[in-house]
């Protein structure tokens, strides 16, 4: 629902296919097996087609072909993020070996920013809210105690594989108990956006489609 | 199975449809009203008020498909409010989708003839968590991109923007941004609106500082809306709020699913207990 949908041809066009779109997506409710697969055909293809025009358009030319064509010929980063997409490209009938680098490549320099970022942005200043004492009111310093032991619990959960006594084996019960707690809890605020997402596509096809309410 | 619950089975989301159908028109009792979590709205408006004169404020715009219409129409009234409080804005996605879903806002924004020259759009910056430490390095503005936005960024680089507007989903949210560029530019206002599915995730920023300010809730979001002057651009702002009466229609259905999920098992247990038991 825009809220600034017009009322040329192809305002009124677009309402129609997507209220066509939903109805058929919906239709899955009621065991309409066949143009709800198509539906997911189409939603397939579309994403396909928008990454590759985003691929294209707003990474490889402006970012690659442009700067090579513009004088950076002897740029030499530029050649091997073109080579590095071309191994990418020719993957599937190229030994593994070769084709691994790229992937290599991506996977490695993510787990890396990723793992650092986690630490300095994550890990250290939330352990330093956590253990900042000063001024703090007693139920704060519970409930970081609190937050402090249900992580130890939760990490004890994944424990496998080890010798363990009595407590260690309640311990790591209760971990786990608590994992799915919180599992559940997620579980809940999935179910809250996707009723609301639910909402807004029976809104639009009663609001922007029939003009029910407007 | 019998006739009747294959009917029952087929009958179910009909009337679930329905039922949220009516919600939507049938206006909520003031005991269903969203708009009640203010504390959240005003720690918002305190972070807006910060910013200084004519802000440049970086829109990262990353939501995604399916959680985006818990968010969007608080969205849409921050992106209204901060234009009228004359900020500038710097879009910038590192998702397609949430790249599909800007492309669409800009032109919504287009469409209410806003001032275009208000809005700088740096498209799509692909690498995730590595586009993120090269916009703190300094973003790349577009070759075809003209106007004061566009100079003063190429100019002071990350040091022309004065705050950060994160529209999160589950990918790239405001976890990813204060990793990987807040420790990189310094002291840098950082707002975040996300769906509820990512409260445990932001709300240990908001108690460290790390997050001035985070509309997260369906219940927080209203109360902003309800509060925000959007004058002159009033028009921006969706003209149906989310309905708390449907919402609450289909939290009951889904309990009741879920109701019958748990005794179809616990009747199958005592079932299968009952058989151990019979004499052979």
């Amino acid at each position: 629902m825009s809220g600034l949908f017009g009322t040329e041809t192809v305002d009124l066009v677009a309402t129609w296919v997507a209220a066509a779109v939903t109805i058929v997506v919906l239709g899955g409710l009621f065991g309409e097996r066949r143009l709800f697969g198509w539906s997911q055909h189409l939603l397939a293809g579309l994403a396909t087609g928008f990454l590759a025009l985003i691929a294209i358009d707003e990474v490889i030319v402006p970012r690659l072909v442009e700067p090579i064509a513009d004088g950076g010929a002897d740029r030499l980063e530029l050649w091997l993020g073109l080579a590095l997409v071309g191994l990418t490209a020719g993957a599937p009938w190229l030994p593994r070996i070769v084709s691994a680098v790229p992937i290599s490549l991506i996977v490695g320099s993510l787990a890396a920013f990723a793992l650092g970022g986690a630490v300095i942005g994550t890990v250290l200043p939330q352990l330093i809210a956590a253990t900042t004492v000063d001024g703090e009111s007693t139920a704060s310093t519970v409930t970081s105690a609190l937050g402090a032991g249900v992580t130890a619990l939760v990490l004890v959960g994944f424990l496998h594989g080890i010798p363990r006594g009595r407590v260690l084996s309640s311990a790591r019960s209760a971990g786990r108990w608590l994992l799915v707690a919180g599992i559940g809890g997620w579980l809940g605020y999935l179910l809250l956006s996707r009723l609301v997402l639910l909402l807004d596509r029976i809104g639009f096809l009663l609001g922007d489609w029939l003009g029910v309410g407007r | 199975m019998t006739d009747r619950r294959a009917l029952l089975q087929r009958a179910a989301p009909a009337v679930l449809l329905v039922a949220l159908g009516i919600a939507l028109i049938v206006p909520a009792p003031d005991a269903l009203r969203l708009a009640v979590d203010d504390e959240a709205a005003e720690r918002w408006n305190a972070a807006l008020d910060a910013l200084p004169a004519e802000a440049t404020v970086l829109v990262a715009h990353d939501p995604d498909l399916g959680t985006y219409a818990e968010i969007r129409p608080t969205a849409r009234a921050a992106l209204a409010d901060l234009m009228a409080r004359d900020a500038r804005l710097v879009f910038v996605s590192l998702t397609p989708e949430g790249r599909a879903l800007l492309v669409a806002e800009l032109a919504r924004l287009e469409r209410a003839i806003v001032n275009r020259a208000r809005l700088l759009d740096l498209g799509f910056v692909p690498g995730a968590e590595a586009a993120l430490v090269s916009l703190a390095a300094g973003p790349t503005v577009p070759a075809e991109a003209e106007g004061a936005i566009a100079r003063d960024l190429a100019a002071e680089e990350v040091g022309a923007i004065d705050g950060l507007l994160v529209v999160g989903g589950n990918d790239l949210g405001p976890r990813s941004w204060i990793e990987q560029f807040a420790p990189r530019v310094g002291d840098l206002p950082v707002l975040a609106i996300t769906p509820t599915v990512l409260l445990p995730e932001v709300q240990p920023y908001l108690e460290s500082g790390q997050l001035d300010a985070a509309l997260t809730t369906p219940r927080e979001g209203a109360a902003y809306r309800a509060a925000v002057e959007l004058e002159p651009l009033e028009r921006l702002r969706e003209p149906v709020e989310p309905s708390a009466l449907g919402v609450l229609v289909g939290l009951l259905a889904a309990i009741v699913v879920l109701g019958q999920a748990w005794g179809a098992r616990v009747g199958a247990a005592v079932r299968g207990a009952n058989r151990e038991h019979e004499p052979t």
